[in-house]
């Protein structure tokens, strides 16, 4: 056991499976030298090689693109999309070919491959560096899209991304990078994908939030707590496929459903859920199903950035709305 | 290893407490079971031990502060020493300070708790209605707890038939005017109901002092709403010839002091009592009026509501029927000192089945006791005296103790009270029956 934040359970990821097999490769921009803007690849070019972390141009076309052919060819390439907003110029690569290969191919070839990004606001950040972008892919067919939000999760949910046949979004929320840390096992382990986790049991409602917002959400259950309201928390960890099992039992339970992220309201995953939980504990319901979300706009500038973040509080208050409902 | 203090559930329902003392403060060295602190909790006050030697680190509570169940209340260094990680911590450095080339990224060394990932949790299961919205809404307009209502539809499901078919049932009376929560539920949790009935405020007339009363007396001023809002109480009173018990009980004082005992007539009461519970079993049970059961318990365990300085309190003697005179009278006074100077624990209140209240000993004669919810009967004792009694035409001087029983007219009726008075006068009438029987 080492007491790692979530930047350190990335990079004792990657360095422990580049170990374990030699098909791993990492790359991305200022990857290899630099060890990565966040630091999640510190090191490993120089304990690897340049063969096997390197940097490359400021293309993520191209970065995408040549994975799909190092994935056809044998590879295991973990790339770096320095931040989620920068992914936009590859979307044609991994909707249209990442995301394909295999029905593409009639099976014939997959494409072992994870795409790793930060994500999310609230660390007072340029345009374009604070959006969070998981529905997006969750709508493609042939992709899986996973957000830990602790650091055992983030090791062990790494390790199956890159031990999964087929691609990979693994979406890291960058404002917990370094909020925290928790004892990671040296040793392999690995959290399976498509697997939610119920962080606290309880009985009133059940909330369901991803990333950085779980943390948040456990603050206002400790508040909503002290007044007798007792909440299910969920950490979805995989948002595409979607654990659907473990929210339907929860919801036959508790008969109340929240769903907290900080992406936009509007055809989200928080709509996703909610249909879920519609179709399959409808009987059960004692309240509207309901989401709290960012608002449908783009993330502001770190002056208005507060006025988009989801607190506490206000989970708090909508958990109560919920349960008085 | 830093090791994290938190109130744990000390006793049934109970939630909070007040913390009264600390007995310890930081850099204190303690032993694993020394006292941390004291608390007032609805019942009892309770001093909490440790479950751990070391230092104390840090108090997170000042003597006032409601604690509630689960709060970190003191962090105890147990000197195991796995604590290095987090005192031996290296300054951070560049690297780690790094919020990459854009934006501020909180840093901080807390640790959150490790992941129980692949532990197996209980499943537990909860019996809640299955509805569509429709039936929900029909069901909290009629003011109908749509828990209660047997679903005829598919899986159960409430439908809205099912609905009107319960008000028609039950009556409204049963769910509006008294909002009820089942006791006997599994949760455990003993939910008070309470009449939702509006009160003015009160008027004053003069100079008055308001004083916020304690959490001992507002757990009693609960108990007995609860009580009288629930149990239609009767009451049959009764007067018991006891010359022959007055008479034993006088012959055996001495030798009972030998062994340092001090021998009242209480624990002759009890032994009979738990003679009689076993003859009227309906009088040791519980009615779970949600269910329509009476709950009969194979246990005999006798409360004696006792007067203390902050109020009453009910000590619970268990197993009374196993136990001979001389080992309740021991027990018994045992109890009742606890109970008066507070240093008794939530056990030893908890699991009576019938109480017994004796106003007897401040010297009242008759009361009309109220049952202790959910017990079914209460037995009050009076002031034993010498009295005038017609006997054989003729009045002669005999002991008399009169005696109140309060009864749960719902299940008990009087013709059942007036025979289990009979039977237990007739064995404390006759003393020598304790023994034989």
């Amino acid at each position: 056991m080492t007491l790692l934040n979530n930047i350190g359970a990335l990079r004792h990821a990657l360095d422990s499976e580049m170990a374990r097999d030699s098909s791993v490769i990492v790359y991305g921009e200022d990857v290899g030298y630099e060890g990565g803007v966040f630091r999640a690849t510190v090191g490993l070019q120089e304990k690897y090689g340049k063969d096997r972390c390197f940097d490359t141009p400021l293309s993520e076309a191209a970065i995408v693109g040549s994975a799909v052919g190092a994935a056809i060819n044998g590879l295991k390439p973990v790339v770096e999309i320095q931040f989620s907003g920068f992914v936009l110029p590859a979307l044609n690569q991994i909707l249209a070919h990442a995301a394909r290969m295999r029905n593409r191919s009639r099976g014939k070839f997959n494409l072992p491959m994870v795409i790793r990004m930060p994500y999310g606001g609230g660390i007072r950040a340029l345009e374009h560096h604070s959006e969070s972008l998981e529905a997006i892919f969750s709508h493609i067919p042939g992709l899986k899209v996973v957000i830990p939000s602790t650091p055992y999760d983030t090791k062990g949910l790494l390790l199956s991304a890159i031990r999964d046949p087929d691609p990979v979004i693994f979406m890291e929320p960058k404002k917990i990078y370094r909020a925290f840390k928790q004892e990671v096992p040296e040793e392999d382990y690995t959290v399976p994908i498509g697997k939610a986790k119920i962080v606290k049991k309880g009985e009133d409602i059940t909330v369901v939030a991803w990333g950085a917002l779980v943390r948040e959400a456990q603050k206002a259950i400790d508040e909503v707590e002290k007044e007798g309201i007792s909440v299910e928390l969920i950490d979805l960890r995989t948002i595409s496929p979607i654990d659907k099992e473990t929210i339907i039992e929860s919801v036959k339970r508790t008969g109340r459903f929240l769903v907290v992220h900080e992406a936009v309201k509007s055809f989200g995953t928080g709509a996703e859920l909610i249909s879920i939980v519609n179709e399959k504990a409808f009987l059960h319901l004692e309240a509207p199903p309901t989401r709290l979300t960012g608002f449908d706009i783009t993330v502001p500038l770190p002056k208005g950035e507060h006025h988009f973040m989801i607190e506490p509080r206000q989970i708090a208050k909508k958990i109560k709305e919920v349960v008085e409902f | 290893m830093m090791f994290d203090f938190k109130f744990a559930d000390i006793g049934e329902g109970i939630h909070e407490g007040v913390l009264l003392k600390w007995f310890v403060k930081e850099g204190d060295i303690i032993k694993e079971g020394d006292s941390l602190f004291l608390v007032e909790t609805d019942k009892v006050n309770a001093e909490i031990p440790s479950p751990v030697g070391g230092k104390i680190n840090k108090l997170f509570a000042e003597v006032g502060d409601t604690i509630h169940v689960g709060n970190t209340v003191v962090i105890i260094d147990d000197g195991s020493g796995d604590n290095k990680v987090e005192s031996k911590q290296e300054p951070l450095s560049e690297d780690e300070k790094g919020a990459g080339v854009v934006g501020e990224i909180e840093v901080s060394s807390e640790v959150i708790e490790s992941s129980d990932e692949g532990k197996e949790e209980e499943k537990e299961a909860r019996s809640k209605a299955l509805a569509t919205p429709v039936a929900r809404k029909l069901a909290k307009d009629l003011g109908i707890d749509i828990n209660l209502v047997k679903g005829t539809g598919a899986a159960g499901r409430v439908m809205k038939e099912d609905i009107h078919g319960f008000k028609e049932d039950k009556g409204l009376e049963k769910s509006k005017e008294v909002k009820k929560t089942n006791i006997f539920a599994q949760s455990g949790e003993n939910t008070l109901l309470r009449p939702e009935i509006k009160r003015e405020e009160i008027k004053v007339y003069g100079e008055v002092e308001r004083v916020p009363i304690s959490r001992i007396r507002k757990t009693i001023s609960e108990n007995m709403v609860l009580s009288k809002s629930i149990i239609p109480h009767t009451s049959v009173m009764d007067d018991i010839d006891v010359t022959e018990l007055v008479k034993l009980r006088t012959e055996q004082k001495e030798m009972a002091k030998g062994k340092g005992i001090s021998l009242t007539y209480m624990p002759f009461i009890m032994r009979a009592l738990s003679i009689v519970l076993k003859e009227f079993p309906v009088f040791n049970s519980s009615f779970d009026d949600i269910k329509d059961e009476i709950i009969y318990k194979r246990y005999y365990n006798i409360g004696i509501a006792t007067d203390t300085p902050d109020g009453l309190v009910v000590p619970v003697l268990k197993e009374v029927d196993n136990k001979g005179v001389l080992e309740i009278a021991r027990e018994l006074e045992g109890i009742v000192e606890r109970a008066r100077n507070k240093t008794i624990s939530l056990e030893e209140l908890y699991g009576g089945t019938f109480t017994i209240t004796n106003f007897g000993a401040l010297g009242s004669s008759y009361g009309v006791p109220v049952i202790k919810y959910p017990e079914v009967a209460i037995l009050g004792i009076g002031k034993i005296d010498k009295k005038p009694v017609v006997l054989n035409d003729e009045i002669v001087i005999k002991s008399m103790m009169p005696i109140s029983l309060s009864i749960d007219h719902r299940i008990i009726d009087g013709g059942d009270a007036g025979r289990f008075l009979l039977r237990l006068k007739e064995l404390l009438s006759n003393p020598m029956l304790l023994l034989l029987s």
